[in-house]
């Protein structure tokens, strides 16, 4: 009898404890996930320009060539004495993954690289709109406009009216093919191709010559690349950006798409590219054709240091033609930019450095690291590959033809379109199903 | 089986046992609750950082959160989703497959190999202990990586064919669609063989010698030896290396995130990576959180599955 009481006392003893943890985390509102972000002050950085007086520091958190950033930040320093930048380097795949945890939290930088998370960021308010000092310091003239179609966010500038900006851009980047041309010559090929076809030409007398046409690096995100760059010649550029920047009924299920994903499966059908794209990371893609793997290789002037440095005037490069010789030029790029956190105390400070970023002072540091600054005209002539990026680089902006990287539709894309090309180098996927898992996952996305 | 011998029992507990139960009215009632004080100390830290993390993650996958703004109660729609997406369900059956190439093949390996040395005890065992133990010591990632290069192009695995004029087998073994899942499986058959012989060669150690000169005196050859009298003894170190590899396998995160990322297509994705992706890179908290409640539940299902077969046996 004693014991059995004793078990129901321990019985309902035990439900209270339940129920006591329990209850809260269903009645709870402060325990809903998020909730504790909540939304900082401003959503705008100030109109003035004026840079306050008295010593400022400011954060700087990025992860693409320190080199540079070291570089940009002595010189802005020195025409800015009492403001100091304190550089936080960390690596692109720990920054990425960890860019809405830093932003939202209380000890988030002053100033971010701009990366694929920003988007959402910005739409909640974490980082701010620039659109004051767009204005105030004449950036549409400093910057060429689709380097700033890219940092608006998507439909969060729409919102606004379309003047929204959420970073300044520093670098640019572009992809494009490299060749080889010792190689390209024993091929017959005697220059950059005019259009698809011709290139398609070149790849089949690489293919005859017993070379191996194109390197491609599909283990991570050069296969994406080599699809992105025939999708950017048959799609129009107007459909892509409707699909990446999330525009209500965009589609990246049209007739235009199935034809770039399917020469990505008959390439690799007739074996143009080396055997183990699917397995070659894009570092080592680009470590082979140094080697003389490959006449061509489709990669991104960022490979074009190391490049330059180990093949010397053996290799060019050209953006991917298209389907006419009259064809617009359109590559996908995107730059190195930075944006402003909404905690930041210095909104002015940091206004300052991104205008720094604009100079021709600023241009000629970003070139001589590789990248291509937003002016270019400020800036000394480059030689070798880098005039030939160059080039390509200001004939796309001159067509308006910088689109960003397809990864940017939706955070789970770049999965889905690095599997996806993989399965098409290996023809082991229809294109309409290839297609069809892309949109499936926008569709999610940006359901809400 | 020889009969238990009746378990050793002062006869006089059952007849004291009221006289017992009168006395703990007093101060000693509360005897029983002291014991808890005890463990309260290792139960807190124990509560706190494995028991609320643990609870906190099954919370969140009701919850459909990007990780930043104000989540969205969705029930159990994420289980839902779960066993209805195609990729997820695929993610489980490859790291089954896995378990085949962390578990089995080891533990097999493993046996053979002490069956081998068991038979020639050698005052040199602990020597081959270490070097058993070996690729244990090598972080996971590093181990990735040499992989990596081992299977690349030009890499080891492809010179060795070569070199025997096999030159048709060569490929690209992480970015082939046939062979990648098993190329990241043998690395595990590597890092988990050792701990496998390392356990087993250890618990052979236990073994009274005399068995063995017995089981040779009667006769017996390698094989019987092996069967009647190591292969007993190991019953619970065969068991403690399948919980500890099947879990290995099934959790599975870090060689498969270093040599393919789940590629070619999604011939080696595993339920641990798509938990780190769905979390980390494409905001999907709450949906991550569910598939890690679902993977915890399969592990525990199973270890609990291993050890109640071993105990059944003894």
């Amino acid at each position: 009898m004693m014991e059995r009481t004793h078990r129901m006392r321990r019985r309902v003893a035990a439900t209270v404890c339940a129920a006591a943890l329990v209850l809260p985390l269903t009645a709870c509102d402060a325990l809903t996930p998020g909730s504790a972000a909540a939304v900082p002050g401003p959503r705008s950085v100030p109109s003035s320009t004026a840079v306050p007086d008295g010593d400022i520091t400011l954060r700087l958190q990025f992860a693409d060539a320190p080199l540079m950033v070291d570089a940009l930040i002595a010189a802005f320093e020195k025409g800015h004495p009492n403001i100091k930048v304190e550089p936080q380097y960390k690596t692109f795949s720990d920054y990425v993954q960890n860019l809405k945890l830093t932003m939202t939290s209380d000890t988030a930088p002053d100033i971010a690289q701009y990366a694929v998370g920003m988007t959402d960021l910005a739409a909640d308010g974490h980082i701010l709109d620039l659109a004051p000092y767009r204005e105030a310091y004449g950036w549409d003239k400093a910057i060429p406009p689709v380097s700033l179609d890219q940092l608006t966010a998507g439909q969060t500038s729409e919102a606004t009216g379309g003047r929204a900006l959420f970073g300044v851009p520093a670098g640019l980047s572009m992809t494009g093919i490299y060749y080889n041309k010792e190689l390209a010559k024993k091929a017959g090929i005697d220059g950059p191709p005019n259009t698809v076809a011709e290139f398609e030409d070149q790849l089949a007398a690489a293919k005859e010559a017993d070379l191996t046409p194109l390197g491609v690096g599909a283990l991570d995100s050069g296969g994406l690349h080599l699809w992105a760059a025939l999708l950017n010649q048959l799609m129009p550029t107007d459909d892509y950006w409707d699909w990446v920047n999330g525009t209500k009924g965009a589609t990246i299920e049209t007739p235009a798409a199935v034809s770039a994903s399917r020469l990505v499966i008959d390439w690799g059908r007739k074996g143009y590219y080396n055997d183990s794209a699917n397995g070659t990371a894009q570092v080592d893609s680009t470590a082979q054709f140094a080697k003389g793997d490959s006449v061509f290789l489709i990669n991104g002037n960022w490979a074009a240091g190391q490049l330059a440095t180990v093949m010397g005037d053996n290799v060019g490069f050209f953006p991917m033609p298209g389907e006419q010789a009259s064809s617009p030029t359109v590559a996908s790029g995107f730059s190195v930019s930075y944006a402003v956190s909404s905690r930041t105390e210095h909104p002015e400070a940091a206004g300052a450095f991104l205008d720094f970023l604009t100079t021709p002072e600023a241009g000629q540091i970003i070139s001589d690291n590789g990248f291509m600054p937003p002016n270019p005209d400020a800036v000394k002539k480059p030689e070798g590959v880098l005039a030939d990026i160059a080039e390509g680089h200001r004939r796309a902006v001159a067509d308006d033809g910088i689109t960003t990287f397809p990864d940017f539709a939706a955070p789970a894309m770049l999965d889905r379109l690095r599997s996806g090309v993989q399965k098409l180098i290996a023809n082991r996927i229809d294109p309409s199903d290839y297609l069809d898992s892309l949109q499936d996952e926008w569709e999610e996305h940006h359901a809400e | 089986m020889p009969s238990r011998p009746p378990v050793q029992q002062p006869p006089d507990v059952r007849v004291e046992s009221p006289d017992v139960q009168v006395r703990s009215r007093g101060p000693r009632r509360r005897s029983p609750y002291r014991g808890y004080v005890y463990v309260l100390p290792a139960f807190a830290v124990y509560f706190c950082f494995a028991v609320l993390p643990a609870l906190h993650t099954a919370y969140l996958s009701l919850f459909e959160w990007d990780g930043v703004t104000l989540g969205d109660w969705v029930g159990l729609g994420n289980y839902q989703e779960i066993f209805q997406d195609s990729i997820l369900r695929r993610s489980v059956l490859n790291a089954l497959v896995l378990v085949v190439f962390f578990s089995f093949i080891p533990i097999v390996v493993g046996l053979a190999m002490t069956g081998l040395l068991a038979r020639f005890r050698r005052p040199g065992m602990g020597a081959y202990r270490f070097l058993f133990m070996l690729p244990q010591v090598v972080p996971l990632v590093a181990v990735g990586v040499t992989w990596r290069w081992l299977y690349g192009d030009d890499g080891l695995v492809n010179q060795t064919f070569r070199a025997v004029g096999l030159d048709g087998v060569t490929r690209a073994w992480l970015g082939d669609f046939g062979a990648a899942l098993i190329a990241v499986g043998l690395v595990g058959t590597w890092v988990l063989s050792g701990l496998c012989m390392m356990l087993f060669l250890s618990g052979v150690q236990k073994v009274d010698p005399s068995l063995y000169e017995a089981a040779r005196l009667d006769g017996a050859g390698p094989v019987r030896e092996f069967v009647s009298v190591t292969l007993p003894h190991l019953r619970g170190e065969i068991a403690v290396a399948m919980t500890v590899t099947t879990v290995a396998a099934l959790a599975s995160f870090d060689i498969v995130y270093v040599t393919t990322n789940g590629g070619p297509g999604e011939q080696t994705t595993v339920p641990g990576l798509l938990v780190y992706r769905l979390a980390f890179s494409e905001g999907k908290v709450g949906l991550a959180a569910a598939l890690a409640v679902v993977l915890g539940c399969l592990i525990l299902g199973i270890v609990y599955l291993i050890n109640r077969l071993s105990r059944s046996e003894s």
